[in-house]
């Protein structure tokens, strides 16, 4: 009896840590997004849903949930078709690999927010680095305005997002090489296999546990991310670069509806957990079957 | 990075702490906005003075940059840990009012202290007949204008009227020297307050008489085309939605823009950044009418009702509203003297720059004292970026954003 227990037990100190840091404040953004709600988040009557009504009619946060959307499958496409091959050349033996590797890692070593400050500035119009840069190489010949409509901040900021998440995912890559047995390579070699049959059936399948890893963590987190957006634009000119964490943070601390806030956090739990749920539970019968 | 968790967490944390966190007997805990490098510094400098003078209190300031004030203090409100004191934007007073954590200063305020004010200024803390806040820093807007430029075009004056601004941004940008005739302001901050210079200039005010929005009357339209078409026209800075207040005033120092609209903290930024600029400040242009309007600023510092050291917090109040306090505070940050006896002080007096803020102060106009203000100014600025991005025509553009402002003016 005691042993059938006893790792529950166990469990229970762990269990009411996550529950105090993520059952009770869950708990409290349904109180939040279900009530009335003052400026300062004192609770007032139940409003029937009224905070979810006013997301669903709200055209913004429509715009701002297909966007997350667009960003978090951009961001964590590009840093896996990116690090994959990363990973396999920091993998092979080479002189200088060592400065090689810390250099990919760098970027993961600087805070987020300094990051997108210095690219701010970067791709400021008139005084940014890169404006001087391109027509220094006699690629334009006028400035740029990067950061000026969606059209090019969009586009600039998934590229900072994927180079920010690099590092971790070439991380995770790096180990899941370093545990392939060499001598699968050898013996395909000695078979006569190309390098491009030995990725597609040794390297990609055993990197593919990796891979999901990679996938769920990155989308967990670049679903959730702030500071590149925010402090590169804002999430304007007009919103249009918002995705539902901005969109959530002038909600609630611009206007001050914390009740659609809570709403949309929600949201975005809900659909974190889904996709994760789904995707983990695929994964598994695949690596099962 | 998850923020929405980081700030139910933030809050979680907080209510736990308010349980641990009993205030101190004589312990004044004060919430302040960094509004430059010296904000700190100065505090400091109160904190020591005041303890000397008043044994017994102890005086706690917590800095705070300007765009995360509103963020922590509602956490803060919300977990019951707020200070005693906190500085907060006026705009943001009549929320504060409404939801009763500002405590009414009337008892407090002897005849002769609020003699000390300036009526402008002290009125927007004002509410119901009930002081609640008292002005800690005052600032208003003027133009700024580069001589060197305005020599160069061979322009004898800064330009009374937006006809004439037009006209000498035009010789700005023939000058062809890779500057700009207008700055103008995009993003961010006030980038709805940049386009209200030319809508007060029309005559249309942010709200109608009848307390809708004025964004939907002609005089708005007029002021909306006027900024499009000198975008259009090449007459102001590219790329105006990437351009934040700071980025405009950076173009300046650099004496890369003819003229701009801002507070009287840029003065103070180029004595210490490009000094070498020769610069004017010069009224705000006025319209066809002749009229014209500056946006007023005050912040605020008000006291909680929640607060266990009222009479301490009073006093610390009374230390840093004295005149010699306040010029010292007033003069480093660069903004307007709010106190009667300050503003007679050589530094005011004789500051050709100030003079031209202080005679713009009869049309100075104040953010409108109403709840969702900040939704209503948020709507208007993305109003003009969709405007300024030419992803919107101003005609339709400003119909949806009156729309929309009147629904949340209705509430």
């Amino acid at each position: 009896m005691q042993n059938r227990f006893l790792p529950y037990l166990l469990t229970l100190p762990s269990l009411f840590l996550a529950a105090v840091v993520i059952f009770w404040p869950v708990w409290d953004l349904i109180q939040i997004s279900t009530h009335e709600v003052s400026r300062f988040g004192q609770l007032r009557e139940f409003n029937d849903f009224a905070n979810f009504a006013a997301l669903a009619a709200d055209p913004d946060f429509m715009a701002a949930l297909w966007r997350t959307g667009q960003w978090t499958v951009l961001v964590v496409g590009g840093a896996l078709l990116l690090s994959i091959p990363v990973a396999m050349i920091l993998n092979t033996d080479f002189y200088g690999r060592g400065v090689a590797r810390v250099i990919i890692m760098l970027p993961w070593a600087v805070s987020l927010t300094m990051t997108a400050v210095v690219w701010r500035w970067a791709l400021s119009g008139e005084s940014g680095m890169l404006n001087s840069a391109l027509i220094g190489l006699g690629l334009i010949d006028h400035n740029i305005q990067w950061l000026a409509s969606a059209e090019t901040a969009f586009p600039m900021q998934v590229m900072i997002g994927i180079l920010v998440t690099v590092p971790f995912t070439t991380t995770i890559f790096l180990g899941g090489l370093s545990s392939i047995p060499d001598d699968l390579y050898e013996a395909a070699a000695l078979e006569g296999a190309t390098p491009l049959q030995q990725f597609r059936e040794i390297t990609f399948p055993l990197l593919k546990p990796f891979i999901n890893i990679a996938i769920v963590l990155n989308t967990i987190y670049v679903f959730n991310s702030f500071p590149i957006i925010w402090v590169m634009t804002q999430g304007g000119p007009a919103n249009s670069t918002d995705i539902l964490v901005t969109h959530l943070y002038k909600l609630a601390f611009r206007i001050g509806k914390l009740g659609e806030a809570s709403a949309v956090s929600l949201v975005m739990f809900a659909i974190l957990l889904v996709f994760t749920m789904i995707y983990v539970r695929l994964a598994m019968r695949e690596q099962r079957a | 990075m998850s923020l929405a968790k980081w700030t139910v967490g933030l809050m979680a944390g907080m209510s736990m702490l308010a349980f641990a966190a009993q205030a101190n007997a004589g312990e004044v805990r004060v919430t302040v906005a960094e509004y430059s490098a010296k904000t700190g510094p100065y505090f400091e400098s109160v904190k020591k003075e005041f303890e000397a003078a008043n044994p017994g209190i102890t005086v706690k300031f917590e800095v705070v940059p300007w765009e995360v004030l509103l963020q922590k203090l509602t956490t803060d409100i919300t977990a019951g840990t707020n200070a005693d004191l906190s500085i907060i934007g006026t705009r943001w007073l009549i929320d504060f009012v409404q939801q009763d954590v500002a405590e009414p200063l009337d008892t407090y305020i002897k005849p002769d202290f609020k003699d000390r004010f300036i009526d402008t200024f002290l009125s927007p803390s004002i509410m119901d007949g009930k002081t609640y806040g008292l002005p800690i820093a005052a600032s208003a807007r003027a133009l700024y204008y580069n001589k060197e430029l305005f020599d160069k075009a061979g322009i004898a004056n800064p330009p009374a009227t937006w006809t004439e601004l037009q006209e000498d941004a035009r010789k700005i940008k023939a000058l062809g020297t890779g500057t700009f005739g207008f700055g103008l302001q995009g993003k961010e901050i006030e980038t709805d307050v940049y386009y209200y210079y030319a809508m007060w200039s029309q005559g249309t005010e942010i709200l109608n008489k009848d307390g809708t929005s004025g964004l939907g009357t002609p005089g708005a339209l007029e002021a909306a085309k006027l900024y499009k078409s000198m975008i259009d026209e090449g007459l102001t800075e590219p790329g105006v939605t990437s351009n934040n207040r700071e980025d405009v005033q950076n173009l300046f120092k650099q004496g890369k823009v003819g003229m701009m609209i801002t507070a009287p903290f840029l003065s103070n930024q180029i004595k210490d950044e490009a000094p070498n600029l020769k610069y004017g400040v010069a009224a705000i242009p006025a319209g066809p009418t002749g009229a014209r309007g500056t946006y007023g600023v005050t912040d605020s510092i008000i006291m909680f009702k929640n607060s266990k050291n009222k009479d301490e917090a009073w006093k610390l109040l009374d230390f840093l509203f004295t005149t010699e306090q306040r010029a010292k505070f007033t003069q480093g940050e660069g903004f307007l003297p709010v106190n009667k006896e300050e503003a007679k002080m050589d530094y005011y007096v004789n500051n050709a720059d100030l003079a031209a803020f202080t005679a713009l102060l009869p049309d100075a106009r104040f953010a409108p004292i109403i709840p969702g203000w900040e939704e209503v100014a948020q709507i208007t600025s993305d109003a003009m970026q969709k405007i300024y991005l030419g992803s919107a025509e101003p005609e339709a553009a400003l119909k949806d954003a009156a729309a929309k402002a009147n629904a949340v003016l209705k509430k």
